[in-house]
This record gives C-alpha cells, structure tokens and sequence, in this order.
C-alpha cells in the first residue's frame, strides 16, 4: 500500500468505526473474553479424558455426562455462524452506500484515500463492529475440533493412541475414518468463515453501486439468497456426481489389495471434495466481489 | 470540455481558466453546470470529452496528485454527526495522510481559524448549519491546499453566517490560495471575488476580472425617466432612437415611469437628456440606475436550464 498507514488497524476508516463502537455502552469489552481460559481447561480436559479413557464403555460414558457443555457450545456456534452470516451483509451493505446517502463519499474520494483504501478501510470498519462474534468464534473452533476427533475416535472403534496398541486391519479402519472424519469436520468450520466472507463482499459490491443504505440492503439480501440457492444446486450436483466415484474406487482397491482402513476414509472423499470446492468458490468470489466494488467507485 | 449524462448535455465545450491567487466567482443558475464543473475538477466525474488540469496536474491521469492540491466542499455535505467537532477534523487529518504527531495541533489551529475551539468537544451534530460550514471548509483546509474548490459555500445561511463565511474566504485569499467559489447569490460574489465568470446550461456566457465585468455592464446603461404625461408618445420617440434599446414602462407611486437601456458615456447622456426637454416632453425625473452584476446576469442569462 502506498498509504501512510502500515496496518489496516491505522486505517482512519478503521479508527472511526472503532471509536463508534467503544462509544456504546452495551458493547463489551475485553473483560467479556476472561471467561476463555476457563471454558478452554474444561474442553482440554474432557478432551483428554475421552481419548484415554480405555475401554469403549468408558468413553462413550464421559462423552455422555460431556453432552451437555458440548450442546451448549455448538448451540452458540451455531446461533454465531447463522448471526454473523446474515448481520455481516447488512453491515457492509449499509457501509458505503450510507456515506453517499450523507455526502461523505464525496469528502472521502476526494482526500488521499484510494479507492481501494477506502472499499478496504470500509469493509474494516464493519469487521470493527463484528470483532467480538468473530473472535468468540474463532475461538470455539478449537473445541468443535476436539468434540470432532473424540467422536470421530468413538464412532472408528478406536481412538487414536489406540489404534498403535491395537494394530491390525481393524485399527486401520478406525485410522482411515478418524481422519476423513476430522477433515470433513474441519472443512465443515472453515465453510461458515466463507459463508461470512461472500456475504460480507455483496454487501459491500451492492453498496458500491446503491443511492441508499436501505436499498443496498433488501437488495443484499435479495442477491445472497439467490447465491445461496445456486450454490446448494451446485452442492447437490457435485455431491451426485462424486457420488458414484466412491463405489468404482472401493471395488478397485480392494481387487487391488488396499488397506480396508484407507477406503474408509475413501468413502468420504465426494463430501470433502465438495465442501472444499463451495469454500473455494466461495472466497474466490467474495475477492472478486471487493474488486469489483473498488472498479466501481474508480469509475466515477 | 464536455460533460453528457446520457441525453443530457450538461457541459458544453466549456472552456475556462483561473489564475492562480484569483477569487474566481462561478455565477449561474441552478442546473447550469457549475456542480458539474466543479466536481470533474474535484476528480469526482470524468468529463466525456476533454480534458481539466489543476495546479498543473490531469484530473484524468494524476489524480491523487490533484487531490493533494485541491480542498472540495461540496454543495451538499455530510457530516459525520455522531463524532466530536475535533474527531472530525482529526478523521480527515488522517485521510490526508497528516502523520498523528501533528494532527492535534493542525486540528487546534484549524478550529482556530474558523472561530470553532469553544466547540471543540462538542458533538458535530449540536453545532448550527452555519457552524457545520465553517467546520466543513475547516476540513477542506487541512492538507493545506492551493486551491479551493467551494461549491455553494453560503447556501442556506442566515445573513450573519454568511457575512462570516465571506471574511474567512478573504482571509484565504489572503493566505495565497486560489479559490473557485460558486454561488447564485451574486451580492456575495460581488463583493470577494477578483474574478467573475457566468455559465449558462453548460456554457460560458461571460468571464473575465470583476473590473472587465463592470466595464461592460457600463458600455450599457440602465436610465430612468419620470414624465408627469404623454407617456406613450415618449414610448415611441425614445424606441425610434439607435442609441436606445428595451423601452419599457414601469409603475411608481400610480405615476409612469420609463425604464431603457442606453449606449453611450457620460456626454452622450448628457445630450440625450437636453433633445428629450427639448423635444416637449415634461420630464420630472431623470436617473442612472447603477448597474449591478445581477443586471449583467439577467441579461446575459435566459433561463435556460440544459
């Protein structure tokens, strides 16, 4: 950046937003994120209890006292994701299009901003007001993580340290499906970030374009659902068609003497395959979006 | 340079200069092109056809350059009213890249200038219009720039603010910055600028010092005569003559009035006053109206909105 300020934090636009923010009296502060210690040896705990818990009645006994802590957090997981994914657009749909709705898009085109300075600076500015419901759930994903590898470790018959001790075709099983489980878990926590991410970018493109922040957010909103139900037609599209992959590889594999672990992993391939392939359209086009925007407003 | 928006052809050709160091008044009426204007030369619009330079730099290609040299208010402004009368300025320091060390003094000096540090703390939205416009042209000062672009600076003022806004532009006059100022109040024009130009749906009527601009609203001067009678008749003699043009009756008190306009100095006045006794006519009155630039405008300008 050719700017002055080295970090987005110095941003003016970024400063502004998070003077705002502080003003209000509701917000909380960093005293709201004192409870993360705690909450975090709890899960670490239960965590390592349910992997080295021996037998498998044993473990499914802890994982079940532990249900309702873990209901607690994906509840609020998921209340944050379902939150953010819908409360990001109307922010960043409301950003630019309210300064023009002002007449401070005129003031700030005229300073020193560039245009990409100031779509960035914007898009900031409404990451500013959303800091705290990101960082709580940045900072659960750790637990999702854990609650995924111990259940992956209950549901493969063996949990991981087990599976060295145990040996055999068997663990090798459990190996595969542990593994494919984690990964689609942790493709499955990476989705709602993009999902934010996309959402987040129209806005902003629409808000570029809008007279009127109201405008820019129906409209928003509009647009969203509309990629929304696209994307599900391509998930189902890309799910169907992987579908039958799954089937050709495991008769291969085994005619061709394939550990019976690693095709249980296998079996898991189009569903990895195809959330990876959403996330990846997903964040190409929300970069895409954010250039587009700052096209726009060069445009004058 | 030519400026369309798409059947519509808000700048014409328009061909203009100002000097540097010049108070340029950008006279018109509303919809004649002066916010088009002025907002290509803040790199806010790009013209369709041609080509705009400031202090030297393209507001096609150098933008950023421009913007460094330029301060742009506009004639509908924002505010951010839920910031401090200090933020604010602070806010737009940072935009212009004004390293933080210096930003809290430039922010003193400039609430200084514009008579705002009693208000410092205050919140913009608690100011009046009047204070918000000093505000507004206090932020357009704070990069220090050469040349000033005011679109409407005195639009919806009381007369006191007004007056206010008037002195600070003569002190940034005098502070060695050129400024193109727009307004359709042409009292005000009238009085701080050095330079005067008239634009009419997208074109340049008429430009040139305040001085040239007198001269030519003397090479036509407006006369009044009171007759006690033969109204009419005078209507004609005065119409028939080659040195007098737009005879018009006008009413004072229930008694008849001629308004014209006539060409000629001082010793053709002269003349024309004794060939009109002479002529039988019981003149009561006889005066020069002064001739103001509102005439000019009223003249030169038809109404005609692009």
């Amino acid at each position: 950046m050719r700017e002055r300020w080295r970090t987005i934090l110095d941003h003016p636009l970024f400063q502004l937003e998070l003077r705002r923010v502080r003003r209000r009296r509701w917000w909380p502060g960093r005293r709201f994120f004192l409870f993360y210690p705690a909450l975090l040896g709890c899960a670490l705990g239960y965590g390592v209890m349910v992997t080295f818990a021996g037998s498998l009645e044993n473990r499914l006994g802890i994982l079940v006292t532990g249900v309702p802590g873990v209901c607690l957090l994906s509840v609020i997981n998921w209340l944050l994701v379902l939150g953010l994914t819908w409360i990001a657009p109307a922010l960043t749909a409301a950003s630019i299009a309210r300064e023009r709705e002002l007449g401070t898009l005129d003031l700030l085109q005229t300073t020193l901003l560039s245009e990409r300075s100031l779509v960035l600076g914007k898009l900031a500015g409404c990451l500013a007001q959303l800091w705290p419901g990101l960082l709580t759930m940045a900072l659960l994903t750790p637990f999702q993580l854990l609650l995924a590898s111990s259940s992956g470790a209950i549901f493969s018959l063996g949990s991981w340290p087990g599976v060295w001790f145990e040996g055999g075709d068997a663990a090798w099983m459990g190996v595969g499906t542990w593994l494919g489980l984690l990964l689609m878990s942790g493709l499955g926590l990476l989705r709602p970030w993009s999902d934010i991410a996309l959402h987040a970018a129209v806005g902003l493109f629409v808000s570029a374009l809008a007279r009127s922040a109201s405008v820019a957010v129906v409209v928003s909103y509009g647009v969203i659902l509309g990629i929304r139900a696209a994307l599900y037609l391509v998930n189902a599209l890309l799910s169907a068609v992987l579908a039958v992959i799954p089937g050709l590889l495991m008769s291969g594999a085994l005619a061709g003497g394939m550990s019976e672990g690693l095709v249980g992993g296998l079996l898991m391939a189009p569903i990895i395959i195809t959330s990876l392939g959403i996330i990846c359209i997903q964040v190409v086009g929300a970069v895409l979006l954010v250039y587009a925007a700052i096209w726009w407003l060069r445009q004058a | 340079m030519t400026k369309r928006y798409g059947k519509l052809t808000a700048l014409r050709n328009l061909d203009l200069t100002v000097e540097e160091g010049a108070v340029f008044g950008f006279v018109g009426p509303n919809g004649a092109g002066k916010t088009t204007t002025m907002r290509i030369l803040a790199t806010l619009l790009r013209p369709t056809a041609g080509e705009a330079w400031v202090v030297g730099h393209s507001v096609l290609n150098q933008r950023r350059e421009v913007r460094r040299a330029i301060g742009y208010m506009p004639d509908f402004f924002g505010v951010y009213g839920d910031m401090k009368v200090w933020e604010y300025l602070d806010f737009f320091a940072a935009c212009y890249e004004i390293p933080p060390e210096t930003r809290q003094l430039l922010t003193d000096d400039l609430l200084e200038l514009v008579d705002l540090a009693h208000r410092r703390e205050d919140y913009v939205d608690a100011l009046s219009r009047g204070m918000k416009q000093r505000l507004c042209l206090a932020r357009t000062l704070a990069h220090d720039p050469r040349v000033l672009i005011l679109d409407e600076p005195a639009s919806g003022l009381d007369p006191r603010a007004r007056i206010e806004i008037r002195e600070l532009l003569r002190e940034l006059q005098g502070m060695g910055k050129t400024i193109l100022v727009s307004s359709h109040i042409l009292s005000e024009i009238q009085e701080i600028c050095t330079h005067v130009g008239i634009i009419e749906a997208g074109q340049l009527v008429a430009t040139g010092t305040l001085a040239e601009m007198r001269k030519r609203i003397q090479a036509q001067r407006i006369v009044r005569i009171g007759l006690t009678g033969r109204i009419e008749e005078a209507q004609d003699w005065l119409s028939s003559r080659p040195d007098v043009m737009e005879v018009q009756p006008v009413t004072r008190n229930g008694e008849g009035d001629l308004q014209f306009l006539f060409s000629g100095d001082d010793d053709g006045l002269a003349r024309f006053l004794s060939e009109l006794v002479a002529a039988g006519f019981p003149v009561v009155m006889f005066r020069e109206e002064s001739g103001d630039l509102e005439d000019l405008f009223m003249r030169l300008t038809k109404g005609v909105v692009s």
